[in-house]
């Protein structure tokens, strides 16, 4: 089968990429194995968190002094505004309403209550534009009695921290106290799939609005709407105060609405996405990648003029390590790492990890290297690509969606 | 060392890859509209260490499961979930006896050539009110359902009388595991499979032996007689591939599911020998087709709005891509893809009437996508799903091989394959 480019992983880059593409009528197809890393997102997008240590508040600037190795630096810091902009497009025109901007970080909180630097957040999440100006004075921390996902203790020591009064109150309804039959399954998404009629809706609303008593907003763990945000506005038009919504742990619905959503959208685009497949291995010819296999369509090599590897990290298995080396494993493309496995790792689950950066090496327009040599045909995007620290820095999903929109450019230019 | 360490540890199932994580719970189905469902993690690895500790602890919730495996294409710990419950399922039906109307729906092949022979009685009895209302009470099959129309002659039938004779003069061969529903719902399909592959210059035979694939069977904790005609179609499969060398095509999702994956994993009839010739038709002639053996010549009238529906097990095998493809190459039709949600049938799943409004729940993210689509019809690779969407949409549902053959213009196609 022949597509003008095939994408190996499904997850945020490679959706970011294939719409991108599929945008200007090309026939594109994802290869995407499970789900992704966005079910571990809360809500946000970010662009540059930190830089040695340091919070960043201006991500345009701070880009601007980052070292060459980094995938923004490929890309050409002056690039990035422009992107950015391109990439909120691309959001809304997918239905993901979110807010904020390049050259001003705003502030998200995560379920530990911890505020951390970010450049887009869904609107109906909980946003703070300045620490020293709180979007309200006194919040009801909403606690749904039974669900274990959300530190409520720690969630409201953290928004204290920050200056906000908190209330705690727990409290529940009928659809919730159903759902307890199976404590363990008690999770973010299966509350989202149970709180999506208009009574349930409506019996929520109704014991927001007795309990919140005096405060000025509502505070509510992020359970609503797996597949867009009409279940909260549905909320929110029976609420009589502003609700927003607090990321918890994982399975995150905002991370599954926004997955559905891109999914959708590359579909009615005319993309092709193969969900459940495994690219597990490729043909070269020359400077050239000509096709790719999958496990389930193994006797049908997928032949395509472009290729984009978008296969993540580690957690991903787009990297592999095992007990000598760190390797690529679908391509076997250089990857750069320590050869030495002592350097991999240091002790201390909190220290910061060199692993964290390895990933696939490029040139400078992203072309995957192997034994030294770019692949003229082939683009690395997202996780999978070294040089950049999504935990320390937190430009993980900067990254993967700025090298996913800069690699279908260069796909576009290219003969 | 290390490395062999980690190849011992690979338990069956790959039940200890499972990591937790709870994606597969995101996905399922049936716990997404009913709490009486624990969801696939609990009710696959996670109670599969109490089933190992005890093997008398059954959690009745199981039977809930619709064997869809939207869980395992999810699992990104390769954890075979659905498989994992299917087995506790069997081990606890042991010294079980199904009940009459489990039984009953489970023999489709039984039922089928009982209707066949009154047909015209079996399709107005079984539509009339008080008929309905006799099952619904005395057998438990919801009143809602419509039965599938029996067909007078069977698929079968019409092909000793009207094709079997040609097919011997085409140049290539092909065999057909035709199912229960093309021999005794829906013989049309195979008569278009047949239309089809004759005029690319393939000529088409029936397996020496084919009984159900028994699928219905393996849902309806039947495993004995499942496993029998397990046996039995895997000793026709094998003549077919190995002596006469001719791939097995099927027109089913489920059936060929079942009988390439199913077999080994569930019911322990091994067929791995034989797994690579067996394929689902629009997969056999879209490679044809890839690799210039064969050429389609379209009408360029057939203009339609048709939305597609990647049926559980299609999505499972990962071949919805084929039928898709094959599609998007008649000029003038307009092909949309649907969102893959499941239809909620699930086989006879849907048709008990314990089942029936969570089925229908299951199905209704579908009819909506389907209804928003504005098409005029729906095509699927499976047989109850076409019931299921044709029931709840009121739209007419078609297999991709009809519309492939009524698309064709045949004359045309026979003449660019050199056939005449
Ligand atoms: C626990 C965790 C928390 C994070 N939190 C944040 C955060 O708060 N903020 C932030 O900005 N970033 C965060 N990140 C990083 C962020 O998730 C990523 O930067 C970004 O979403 C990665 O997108 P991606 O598409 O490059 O990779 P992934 O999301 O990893 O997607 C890769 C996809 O490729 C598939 N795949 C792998 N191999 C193959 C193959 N051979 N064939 C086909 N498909 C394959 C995988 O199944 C997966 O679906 C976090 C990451 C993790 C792991
Ligand atoms: S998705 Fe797989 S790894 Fe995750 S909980 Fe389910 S079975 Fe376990
Ligand atoms: S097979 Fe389908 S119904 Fe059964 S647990 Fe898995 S996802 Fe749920």
């Amino acid at each position: 089968m022949r597509m003008d480019t095939v994408i190996m992983g499904g997850g945020l880059s490679g959706l970011a990429c294939g719409i991108s593409l599929a945008k200007r009528g090309k026939r594109v197809a994802i290869v995407a194995s499970g789900q992704s890393t966005l079910l571990f997102n809360g809500g946000s997008m970010e662009l540059l968190g930190h830089v040695n240590g340091k919070a960043v508040t201006n991500p345009l600037e701070a880009i601007a002094t980052l070292p060459e190795s980094h995938p923004y630096s490929k890309i050409g810091a002056d690039r990035i505004a422009s992107l950015a902009e391109r990439i909120k497009l691309l959001f809304s025109d997918s239905g993901i309403e979110m807010t904020g901007s390049a050259d001003a970080n705003h502030w998200r909180v995560t379920p530990m209550g911890v505020a951390k630097p970010a450049w887009l957040t869904l609107n109906d999440h909980l946003r703070i534009d300045d620490l020293n100006n709180l979007p309200a004075k006194r919040l009801a921390l909403m606690c749904i009695r039974g669900y274990f996902d959300q530190p409520n203790a720690m969630l409201a020591q953290g928004l204290r921290d920050l200056g906000f009064e908190v209330d705690m109150i727990e409290f529940t309804t009928d659809d919730i106290t159903a759902l307890r039959r199976s404590p363990s399954e008690m999770r973010a998404t299966s509350l989202a799939k149970h709180l999506v009629s208009n009574n349930a809706l409506r019996r929520l609303a109704d014991q927001v609005n007795s309990l919140a008593g005096d405060t000025d907003m509502v505070l509510l763990p992020s359970v609503f709407g797996q597949s867009d945000s009409s279940d909260y506005q549905a909320l929110q038009a029976m609420a009589k105060k502003p609700v927003r919504l607090v990321s918890t742990l994982p399975p995150s619905v905002a991370g599954m609405r926004m997955m559905t959503q891109l999914r959708h959208y590359f579909r009615m685009l005319g993309g092709t996405y193969l969900m459940g497949d495994t690219a597990v291995s490729g043909t070269f010819e020359g400077d050239r990648l000509t096709s790719i296999t999958t496990a389930k369509l193994a006797d049908m090599p997928l032949k395509a003029d472009n290729f984009v590897l978008a296969t993540g990290s580690f957690i991903s298995r787009g990297l592999r390590a095992d007990y000598e080396r760190v390797y690529e494993p679908v391509l076997g493309v250089d990857v750069d790492a320590d050869a030495d496995r002592e350097q991999w790792t240091h002790f201390g689950v909190l220290q910061p990890q060199a692993y964290f950066g390895y990933g696939v090496a490029t040139d400078g327009n992203l072309h995957c290297l192997k034994q030294g040599k770019p692949i003229q045909n082939l683009y690395a995007i997202g996780s999978v690509l070294s040089g950049h620290d999504a935990i320390k820095m937190g430009d993980g999903t900067g990254v993967s969606l700025m090298t996913a929109i800069a690699a279908a450019d260069h796909i576009r230019e290219s003969k | 060392m290390a490395e062999r360490m980690q190849i011992c540890n690979l338990s069956e199932n790959n039940f200890e890859q499972c990591t937790k994580c709870s994606i597969c719970t995101t996905v399922c189905p049936v716990a997404a509209v009913t709490t009486d469902y624990p969801g696939p993690k609990q009710a696959g690895p996670d109670g599969e260490r109490y089933r190992l500790k005890d093997p008398a602890y059954f959690d009745k919730a199981l039977k809930l499961c619709l064997n869809c495996k939207r869980c395992e294409v999810a699992c990104p710990s390769g954890v075979h979930i659905a498989d994992i419950i299917q087995h506790a399922r069997m081990s606890a039906s042991a010294g079980h006896h199904a009940s009459l109307r489990d039984t009953m729906l489970a023999n489709t092949d039984l039922l089928g050539t009982m209707a066949n022979l009154v047909a015209p009685v079996a399709n107005a009895t079984l539509g009339l009110k008080p008929t309905k209302l006799v099952m619904d009470s005395v057998m438990a099959i919801d009143k809602h359902r419509t039965f599938p129309a029996y067909s007078r002659q069977k698929f079968t039938t019409w092909f000793k009388r009207h094709a079997a004779k040609q097919q011997d003069a085409f140049p290539n061969h092909v065999s057909y595991f035709h199912g229960c529903y093309v021999n005794y719902n829906f013989p049309k399909l195979g008569q278009d499979l047949v239309k089809l592959m004759n005029a690319i210059g393939y000529g088409v035979h029936l397996l020496e032996k084919e009984q159900c694939c028994g699928v219905a069977l393996i849902a309806n904790g039947l495993y004995k007689q499942a496993k029998r005609q397990a046996r039995t179609n895997a000793a026709s499969i094998r003549k077919a591939v190995n002596m006469d060398h001719r791939t097995v095509l099927t027109t089913s999702s489920s059936c060929t599911f079942n009988l390439r994956d199913e077999y080994p994993a569930v019911l322990k009839v091994d067929t791995t020998d034989v797994r690579d010739g067996i394929s689902l038709a629009t997969r056999f002639i879209y490679n044809l087709v890839d690799e210039e053996k064969v050429k389609l010549v379209f009408k360029q009238d057939y203009k339609r709005r048709i939305a597609y529906h990647t049926a559980c097990h299609m999505q499972r095998m990962g071949w919805q891509l084929y039928s898709i493809e094959l599609m998007r190459m008649i000029p003038s039709l307009d092909l949309q893809v649907l969102e893959q949600n499941c239809c909620g049938i699930s086989g006879t799943y849907g048709f008990k009437k314990e089942n029936y409004e969570r089925s229908q729940a299951i199905g209704s993210i579908l009819f909506k996508d389907i209804s928003d689509a504005q098409v005029e019809a729906v095509a699927t690779d499976c047989e109850t799903c076409k019931w299921q969407i044709e029931m709840s949409t009121g739209l007419p549902v078609e297999n991709p091989i009809s519309i492939l053959a009524d698309a064709l213009d045949l004359d045309a196609t026979r003449k660019a394959n050199g056939i005449d």
